[in-house]
């Protein structure tokens, strides 16, 4: 089955994942079920249960993607004390048999409830990352995509990821990496298919990341293995005779990067397979929170030959836009600053308060006897704003940066290796391509057209003397 | 991916001074690198990237003048640094000061006892790549015992970028092309956009190949990873996401042909290289000119305001509109509609005027070039009907902007033309135009819409009812009143964000750890994204918390339905 992440098609399928977005940040990820296999003991099967109301997947399953659902009618009152009869040992045999009965009947139809809606999208890591049930760290979407253009993770290359955490960045290199499932009948394809390797020294993590990955319908794209790194490389399989993955790109989010370094080398002391591409320059990138440990991971990739090393945190924040609406004639309205928008108004506002004493003050002086008290001023409540403009286009537009930042999440260390180059090597190209062979601007193999087109381009250049990308590639 | 310098190709050459310079590559030519020397192309060609090499000043006997520098070599002085434990501690006195501080440095030039002239005569004479002059200049400055460390360290650096003779082979990716660009270049031109926006536009974007699914599969369900692209980069943002999706380089997925070939004596990897020489002669003899129809799936459609699209930048990946040559990926899966095709498509004379088909006779009896430009027209106005309708229908899979205009104008063109869920990425290099944009999607101007329109509605029902007129439901799109006041339906996008990445570099050597001292400003950079969704035609409410008593004063807002994209609990009604 192809994978939601990657191949979600026009809608929402059974047994496949569907996230639920409900509002801002809250999205739950869900595998959609007719029948319920906890025996929750819906009458309509399988319901997810949210603050914005009760959906039983068969509302959810083949809507298409990005629907807007409205919320169903679900009794959750009368299920919950069938549950704790359940729990009355004498009535336990019966209940569990009435609930298998409930289930075996097809489910009921559920009837749309007066409020309460949420949004049916097809999973993406970044929709993933945000959801997932965390178990480690997460490593976020600015910090991932960032990794991956730079290690130049593309379709068709093998990620080593160590250290698979919570699975967000599995997630995320999968799809990049990704171009194509893996095809039985034809294996002899020259195509190199893109695929994940990951490792996780956690055991049940490490279970955990192989039941996600299988259900995400990833399986043939993601390897995982469980396995101490440090002390057993990155071989698949058996950590010594093990098939090499042919890494292009390796990702290490470990608490000693320094001590998997060993094993990321063309040629392994050990005489064993090096778990690099040999044919391509290796990416490598190391995701760690502090600065010695970055320290000794770059001191080990300069002892093993690793260049352009380079280290950058990524900083990222939220924006939140919104009206911001000041004056003093929002007062009462909420979500405004009741204050004097502008001097005009300032002064404004002061003289009538000026003027409505001194009124005050006159009428007190006049008519020192009389306790009628001061008429109320016609002017006291200020005219609203304009009532043309609409809520929603009043006060002026601002941004700032959301409330909660994460003001540093990891340094990022980045390396490359290139491809081993030996005196053979280097021989044979010498011989390919002879190293004291200049020859003049090629003239006689041209043809026609391509003459034309040549002296076309140059009269264009030459009108456009901005063109200063033009070198001389010839001896002069 | 990028394993060898392939003959014909562009790379980048990084040069001590840290330029780099975009240099395409043919056999048996001179490359010039200004005070830096020259070498010939062959002497890299076939080599592995990322190798630095060092320009000799004297060749061999069979004319070589590079050498190979290895990474020990590079990294040597801090390699020798750590090795002895210096730079790790300030060197203090007894009483705990440092050693040397700056406190006694004259800041003058006469400390350096080279003038101008002895440096240049050095210059002529030296060899040793620029060493032997760092050397000499070192020896002669006579406060050399006074500089800190540090100071030490700059010192060297400055020297050995303006005298070492090296450079370094670089292959040319999207991340390297667009650091040449905002370092070298323009950056204006490609909207000042720099690794991590362009990192994030993707991925927001959910850009990624669209897989191997037998186009029976998938056409029956619909065709995968069509991607709808604004790009006013001069196709930078095209290449990023032909990058990402697997089409940008010509040799891709070759290399495992070579891995295979790696484990046999490595002899036939020289052929193979030999084979690449001429790849598009090849291919141009196999295949009709131009006769390939655009690729159903894993696809860009492009959408340029001109007449042709502006996608210069391609042409460093091997890829040119008018090339007639389609053996590169992107002639197939880049298609590019202008808007005028796309809003408006029968003043388009490419569209709508097709050439008059001639019989079999007829174009016997012409002359050959005649003949060709007629099936050259025929071609181009069947590729013009096939692109335009598909991207008419819709249904895309994401659409990334990276635009000059007001991407309000876009957005309300082309989302619309977005399947359900699909995600909506849009780069900016300053905040204003995409907090407009979020100030059309706000919650309260959905919540106005949603209102406004309902009660357009229902009197078009009544205005029916009484004129017995057709009781179909009534669309959006009859009522001119509504995106008149709207600009655009602020309800098919969900949770609309923007937000701004950027990388601060270190640098990290023994002793000497802290963040870069000067960066390049300019423009920010901001990512606009969200979902398009399928929203309900009936009138619900948001539920929520109940509870927070209702003011009284919001008397504009009666009902928050179809409302869920607000940061805030929506209030239910009592």
């Amino acid at each position: 089955m192809p994978s939601p992440f990657l191949n979600p098609g026009p809608q929402s399928k059974l047994d496949s994942l569907a996230l639920l977005q409900l509002r801002r940040d809250l999205t739950i990820p869900t595998i959609l079920q007719l029948q319920d296999d906890q025996d929750q003991g819906y009458k309509e099967g399988k319901v997810t249960n949210t603050r914005f109301g009760s959906f039983p997947h068969s509302t959810l399953h083949d809507q298409p993607w990005g629907s807007q659902i409205i919320a169903s009618k679900v009794d959750t009152g009368s299920r919950g004390r069938i549950q704790s009869k359940g729990k009355r040992k004498a009535d336990e045999l019966y209940s569990s048999t009435a609930a298998e009965d409930a289930n075996k009947s097809s489910p009921q139809v559920p009837v749309a409830a007066s409020s309460g809606f949420l949004h049916i999208l097809y999973p993406t890591p970044e929709l993933w990352t945000a959801s997932l049930p965390h178990r480690t760290q997460v490593v976020y979407t600015p910090d991932y995509s960032y990794i991956l253009h730079r290690l130049r993770a593309r379709p068709g290359c093998t990620v080593i990821e160590a250290g698979a955490g919570s699975g967000s960045f599995t997630h995320a290199s999968v799809r990049a990496v990704f171009n194509g499932y893996p095809t039985a009948e034809s294996p002899a394809k020259k195509k190199k298919m893109g695929k994940v390797c990951s490792f996780e020294f956690h055991e049940q993590r490490a279970g955990k990341i192989r039941d996600e990955v299988k259900q995400h319908g990833l399986e043939d794209l993601v390897e995982v293995t469980h396995r101490d790194v440090y002390e057993d490389g990155f071989l698949l399989g058996d950590p010594k005779t093990g098939k090499s993955p042919k890494a292009n790109a390796i990702f290490l989010d470990l608490p000693a990067p320094w001590l998997a370094l060993k094993h990321l080398v063309r040629n392994p002391p050990s005489g064993a397979e090096s778990p690099l591409d040999p044919s391509s320059p290796v990416y490598i990138c190391t995701f760690s929170p502090c600065l010695e440990q970055v320290q000794r991971t770059i001191s080990t990739l300069r002892q093993l030959s690793w260049l352009q090393i380079s280290m950058v945190e990524v900083n990222h924040r939220r924006i939140e836009v919104k009206r911001e609406r000041v004056g003093l004639d929002y007062e009462g309205a909420r979500g405004t600053v009741v204050f004097p928008k502008s001097v005009e108004e300032a002064v404004e506002r002061t003289r009538t308060v000026e003027a409505r004493s001194q009124r005050f003050r006159e009428i007190q002086n006049q008519d020192d006897d009389e306790t009628t008290p001061a008429p109320k001023a016609a002017n006291e409540t200020p005219a609203r704003q304009d009532p043309e403009v609409p809520v929603y286009e009043q006060g002026r537009l601002m941004h700032r940066s959301e409330i909660d930042l994460k003001n540093h999440t990891s340094y990022l260390v980045f390396a490359v290796l290139p491809r081993d180059w030996t005196e053979e090597d280097e021989q044979r190209c010498r011989e390919k391509w002879p190293s004291n062979m200049v020859r003049e601007p090629r003239g006689a193999p041209k043809g026609k057209r391509q003459m034309k087109r040549e002296e076309k381009e140059r009269r264009k250049q030459e009108g456009q003397p901005k063109e200063e990308e033009k070198q001389p590639n010839t001896e002069p | 991916m990028h394993s060898y310098v392939r003959p014909h190709q562009y790379v980048a050459l990084r040069l001590p001074s840290e330029f780099t310079k975009i240099q395409k590559i043919e056999p048996d030519s001179t490359v010039f690198l200004g005070k830096f020397g020259s070498f010939p192309t062959n002497q890299i060609i076939g080599r592995p990237f990322y190798l630095t090499f060092e320009i000799l000043d004297n060749s061999d006997e069979n004319g070589n003048c590079l050498r190979v520098i290895p990474a020990a070599e590079l990294h040597a002085e801090t390699l020798i640094a750590e090795g002895e434990g210096d730079g790790d501690e300030v060197e203090v006195n007894e009483d705990g000061t440092p050693v040397r501080t700056n406190r006694e440095t004259v800041d003058d030039a006469s400390t350096q006892k080279l003038t101008v002239e002895e440096i240049e005569a050095l210059k002529k004479e030296c060899g040793g790549a620029g060493r032997e002059i760092i050397a000499k200049l070192l020896e002669s400055h006579s406060a050399l015992d006074q500089k800190t460390t540090f100071s030490l360290a700059k010192y060297m650096l400055r020297k050995r970028r303006k005298y070492m003779k090296r450079f370094t082979v670089l292959p040319l990716d999207v991340s390297i092309l667009m650091n040449h660009m905002m370092e070298d270049k323009d950056a204006a031109k490609i909207m000042e956009m720099r690794d991590e926006s362009m990192g994030l536009l993707g991925c927001m974007g959910n850009v990624h190949h669209g897989g191997n699914l037998s186009l029976d599969e998938a056409l029956a369900v619909k065709p995968n990873g069509r991607y709808l692209v604004v790009d006013d980069t001069g196709g930078l943002v095209v290449a990023a996401m032909a990058e990402r999706m697997g089409i940008l380089y010509p040799h891709d997925g070759e290399e495992y042909e070579e891995q295979v070939s790696s484990e046999q004596p490595k002899t036939d990897e020289a052929d193979q290289t030999q084979n690449d020489e001429h790849p598009a002669a090849d291919s141009t003899s196999k295949r009709p000119l131009r006769g390939q129809m655009p690729a159903p799936q894993n696809s860009i459609t492009l959408l340029h305001p001109n007449k042709q699209a502006n996608l210069s930048l391609l042409k460093y990946f091997g890829f040119s509109q008018d090339s007639l040559d389609d053996s590169h990926p992107l002639s197939r899966h880049l298609k590019t509609v202008s808007w005028l095709q796309l809003l408006d498509p029968s003043s388009d004379p490419i569209y709508s005027q097709e050439p008059e088909i001639l019989s079999e006779e007829e174009l016997f009896a012409m002359k050959s070039n005649k003949r060709g430009t007629y099936y050259r027209k025929r071609t181009r106005w069947a590729r013009a009907q096939s692109v335009v309708n598909e991207a008419r229908a819709g249904e895309f899979d994401g659409l990334i902007v990276a635009t000059l205009m007001d991407p309000t104008s876009v957005l309300k063109h082309t989302v619309p033309l977005l399947s359900g869920s699909a995600h909506v990425s849009v780069y900016a290099p300053s905040i204003e135009p995409l907090t407009e944009l979020m100030d059309l999607y706000s919650t309260q101007r959905r919540t106005a819409y949603i209102n406004r329109r309902q009660l357009l509605r229902e009197q078009k029902l009544q205005d029916s009812e009484q004129n017995n007129a057709s009781e179909n439901e009534p669309q959006d799109s009859e009522f001119p009143e509504l995106l008149e006041e709207f600009t655009l339906d602020p309800t098919l996008l969900l949770v609309p964000t923007i937000e701004t990445s950027r990388v601060r570099p270190w640098q990290v050597l023994p002793g000497r750890t802290h963040p870069m001292m000067s960066l390049r400003g300019g423009a920010e950079g901001y990512i606009f994204h969200a979902i398009r969704v399928i929203p309900t035609q009936q009138i619900i409410q948001a539920a929520g918390n109940p509870g927070r008593k209702k003011r009284k004063v919001v008397t504009q807002q009666t009902s928050t339905p179809a409302d869920s994209a607000s940061g805030v609990d929506v209030e239910m009604k009592s």
